[in-house]
């Protein structure tokens, strides 16, 4: 089974079963807003690979001088030319992109191989997704207990500490921090692995099914393979969720003080309910709706950020890929790709907006 | 809350039922990703006998350690990506390390050696009387890596691949090492190979020598489609098999059992893994994750690692080379008192001491020491830095303090490594010492530049090169023929007539003395007409960890057996308990 389509098993399954389930329970005006919602997401789509489709083509150079180098010959420029269907009127390249990207056969790659571009997604994209979650997971604990305790603790030590660690990690370049965790934790201390998914042993002897390495090691039961991934994945996630939590320390935080002064909160702790259970149990709850929305916007953020980790760890991600196909003028692979990573925000943004729209009973349609 | 347990316990299902799925699933028919294999050849030890390597390994699950100290693997690291493993249409120096590895070529350089010749599934080639012709007779006892045993008629389907199918691949091999010079390639009894030529090629057992030049299996590479990421396992006439490829990841290769030729594989196991970045590679090997780093390293880095104990850096005696491409038919260049007053005036010394610490070698000829023939004509000529001399070519051509030489110096900023653009703008200062010239130094993405450079399109550009079989041909034919890579300086008629008889001369020369004398002629009058403008050499690194050794009956055995040729043989790295 292609591993896109496994991919779609694991997560789009389960969300369009709960996008079905919510559908089903809603009110009349919800299920419009959610048909709104996906109908517009269309021409979002769209626009954006339609932009990046002409802005590529648009670009000086040429992506046959740039794969052959300065030995190319006239004939080997013709032969690169009409394989790729560069000699076609533009009009006819940018349908027969829409109708690959509408059929989700994204076609082959310009330079390398020229595999189907589907195929390296499918090496690719599981990667990225396994780096991007955990770091997720990291940004948002960190965010959530670092910012509430800043709120609890306002204006005391544990606040300004937070409030300056938000701001610090935020503003550092993400492969800097990178570097520096590889230089103390791989190269002086020997801790965690250089770079890479899976060392190179353990990746004999791992049959692929997702191409998500830690999945792929506990479906086959190689927990030799389990633990080499998972320490692989220590410094990319940490990077990664490190300069993300700085956003959502300081979002929780200000959130948390706001929520903290409500009458209800007032009232639970007139009430005799425990400071602990007031402010995890009502505060933060409530605090969350806006942190919930802002996750669908760092979604951008963070491929952004998996851009740059990848290049530092050398993980075969989408990133690193997309790098890759930029530089070398590989049109297709570049929009195919952005194309893929739009479908991906796009996709996140709908099931943020349309869980928002569950957690939150005030919101109206 | 009751609503919200339901929709968790319904997503909890669904999630199981997926993953289960996914446990399931076969990904037999899946062509997306060649990582998944656990066959390997059936015997780890390299042997004569000719036992098909059918058998599957044991179905490990369980890895062993994650180092490679039990002395039996190997593993190298590499900025380069794998681009192709079919012979047909592979044209990158990493590629051709691979295809050499499991598919031995007709005949290959000795490791180590300076580009010489021995045999590799062929004997030594004989030329015909009009060197029109060459002809290869194959070893006895030819077997395929799975037991398939080799026939002539299969080795001539298979390298006429080049000339039938190479075209339809993304590489154009064929239309760079085989359709300019051979005209056929025929079967001659039972195990001969003729090749016929379009002209004389007294080089051309060194394109044999090449990768493209070996028999792959027709099995895996069908005679009328590329197929250049074939399943593993990969099997051929070499000493390895490749029995994992993932794309990006690394290459695994184990020794090929049927494997009858003179460099069989030393240890059990090579892993080639791909990086992202020098930096990685290099804290990589200081780190013990890699036994070897090779190509790309960088001088920087390289440095950085000398001081490093465990580790060997030892310099590779070849590299790319870097010149300027000067238009000879178009601008002011065209008059050889200009190109002359530019060659007067750099100074290479300084461009090496200054620009990369020393670390690059000065280039004083178009073709670089170690190759047939190879001089020093710039400097003999020159003597540069000669700022007289400069200041009488340039007020011969016309120009003063006053009527300066206006001179556009392009480059590419990105393409070549950081240290181009100071390279490039102490050339600049270089010319401008004359006081006769102003350059105006232009940069350009390269893909833009590459184009631009090569169709004569900037009066003068920086540009690099390496060679595709190792020969002084290669360095030289490319910059006059046709348009010279920009030079054109076959089109300007004032071009001295020899430097073509030159270049036909020595191509039709069998004997190499001969050969070497009109390659040296043909280098005075390179220089002389200042064709292009040498300038360094940049070197290539290899660095190892203690306990990996190469064949000290070879030469170079401190850089692990790799000469000029480039040629980095795994069969002869040997590894111990470090």
């Amino acid at each position: 089974m292609h591993p896109l389509t496994l991919l779609f098993l694991i997560f789009g399954l389960p969300s369009f079963t709960a996008l079905v389930w919510i559908f089903a329970r809603g009110s009349a005006p919800l299920r419009r807003y959610i048909i709104t919602r996906i109908l517009l997401t269309v021409p979002m789509i769209l626009i954006l690979v339609s932009v990046v489709f002409f802005v590529l083509r648009v670009m000086p150079g040429s992506v046959v001088d740039s794969t052959l180098g300065p030995k190319a010959t006239d004939v080997s420029r013709e032969n690169i030319e009409d394989a790729l269907g560069l000699n076609d009127p533009l009009y006819i390249q940018y349908f027969t992109f829409v109708a690959d990207v509408a059929t989700f056969d994204l076609g082959d790659s310009f330079i390398g191989a020229r595999r189907p571009i589907k195929d390296e997604l499918g090496e690719r994209l599981p990667a990225t997704i396994e780096l991007i979650i955990p770091a997720t997971i990291l940004a948002l604990g960190i965010g959530l207990v670092g910012g509430t305790a800043a709120a609890v603790r306002r204006k005391r030590p544990t606040d300004y500490a937070f409030r300056l660690y938000s701001v610090l990690i935020y503003s550092m370049p993400i492969f800097w921090l990178g570097l520096i965790l590889r230089l103390v934790f791989s190269v002086w201390l020997g801790w965690t692995p250089i770079a890479g998914r899976i060392d190179v042993i353990s990746n004999i002897n791992l049959d692929r099914t997702t191409n998500m390495l830690v999945v792929d090691s506990i479906i086959s039961g190689n927990w030799t393979a389990l633990k080499s991934t998972l320490q692989h994945l220590i410094l990319p996630t940490v990077t990664l969720g490190l300069v993300l939590s700085g956003v959502f320390v300081r979002l929780t935080r200000i959130n948390v003080i706001e929520t903290l002064q409500e009458d209800y909160i007032v009232a639970a702790e007139a009430r005799g309910i425990r400071q602990r259970a007031v402010t995890y149990s009502y505060a933060l709850k409530n605090a969350m709706i806006p942190v919930i929305t802002v996750i669908g916007l760092q979604v951008a953020i963070l491929l952004a950020g998996a851009v740059l980790t990848e290049t530092v760890f050398s993980w075969p991600g989408m990133g690193r890929y997309l790098v890759d196909r930029i530089s070398s003028r590989d049109f297709i692979a570049v929009q195919s790709t952005v194309a893929v990573f739009a479908i991906f925000v796009a996709l996140i943004s709908l099931a943020v907006d349309i869980v928002y729209s569950v957690l939150d009973p005030r919101v109206k349609y | 809350m009751q609503t919200n347990r339901r929709l968790l316990s319904l997503l909890g299902v669904v999630l199981a039922f997926t993953l289960v799925a996914a446990a399931c699933g076969d990904d037999g028919g899946s062509n997306t990703t060649a990582a998944a294999t656990t066959q390997a050849p059936a015997t780890t030890q390299a042997t004569t006998t000719a036992a098909p390597a059918t058998t599957k390994a044991p179905e490990t699950t369980q890895a062993p350690a994650t180092d490679s100290s039990d002395g039996t693997t190997i593993i190298i690291g590499t900025t380069d990506s794998t681009s192709s493993l079919d012979s047909a249409d592979a044209y990158a120096t990493h590629d051709w390390e691979l295809i050499r590895a499991f598919n031995e070529p007709l005949l290959r350089f000795e490791p180590g050696s300076d580009a010489k010749i021995v045999p590799g599934i062929a004997e030594l080639p004989v030329a015909s009387d009009d060197g029109m012709s060459w002809t290869v007779k194959l070893r006895d006892g030819l077997v395929f890596g799975d037991g398939t045993a080799l026939t002539v008629d299969m080795a001539v389907e298979q390298l006429n691949r080049l000339l039938t199918i190479s075209k339809d691949g993304p590489n154009q091999v064929g239309e760079t090492l085989a359709v300019p010079y051979v005209e056929s390639i025929e079967a001659v009894g039972s195990d001969t190979i003729k090749f016929n030529l379009l002209g004389p090629a007294g080089f051309f057992p060194q394109i044999l020598a090449g990768a493209p030049y070996s028999i792959a299996h027709p099995d895996t590479f069908a005679a009328e489609e590329l197929n250049l990421f074939p399943e593993t396992p990969i099997y051929g006439l070499g000493p390895w098999v490749i029995t994992q490829f993932v794309p990006g990841e690394q290459t695994v290769l184990e020794p090929n059992p049927n494997y009858n030729g003179d460099f069989p594989a030393q240890v059990d196991r090579i892993i080639v893994r791909e990086f992202a970045a020098p930096d990685q590679m290099a804290d990589a090997v200081r780190s013990g994750e890699i036994d070897i780093a090779w190509r790309l390293l960088g001088t920087e880095a390289a440095e950085e690692l000398q001081g490093v104990d465990g580790l060997t850096v030892a310099k590779v005696e070849s590299g790319p080379i870097r010149y300027l491409i000067i238009n000879h038919n178009e601008f002011d260049t065209k008059d050889p008192n200009v190109r002359k007053a530019l060659a007067s005036l750099i100074d290479r010394d300084e461009l090496s001491d200054v620009v990369f610490g020393g670390a690059v070698e000065p280039l004083f000829s178009a073709v670089p020491p170690g190759f047939l023939g190879s001089n020093e004509s710039f400097e003999t000529k020159y003597q540069s830095p000669n700022i007289d001399a400069a200041v009488a070519f340039l007020e011969a051509a016309g120009f003063s303090a006053d009527n300066k030489l206006q001179l556009q110096l392009a480059y590419p900023p990105e393409h070549y490594g950081v240290t181009t653009a100071d390279g490039v703008l102490l050339i600049a200062q270089q010319l401008e010492a004359s006081g006769l010239i102003s350059v105006e130094v232009v940069s350009q993405e390269w893909s833009t530049y590459v184009g631009a450079c090569t169709n004569g399109e900037y009066e003068v550009c920086v540009l690099g090169w390496f060679f595709d079989f190792p020969d002084a041909e290669n360095y030289l034919q490319p910059f006059i023929e046709g348009d010279g890579l920009g030079t054109n300086v076959l089109q300007n008629p004032a071009t001295d007539p020899s430097l073509l008889s030159l270049l036909l001369e020595q191509r039709s020369e069998s004997d190499l003395d001969t050969r070497a004398s009109l390659l040296s002629d043909l280098q005075d009058v390179y220089a002389d007409e200042v064709v292009t403008l040498p300038l360094w050499i940049e070197p290539e690194y290899i660095i190892y960890r203690d306990g990996i050794s190469g064949d000290s009956s070879l030469d170079r055995a401190e850089a692990l057996n790799i000469g000029p040729t480039f040629n980095f043989v795994y069969s002869v790295l040997t590894k111990t308990a470090g």
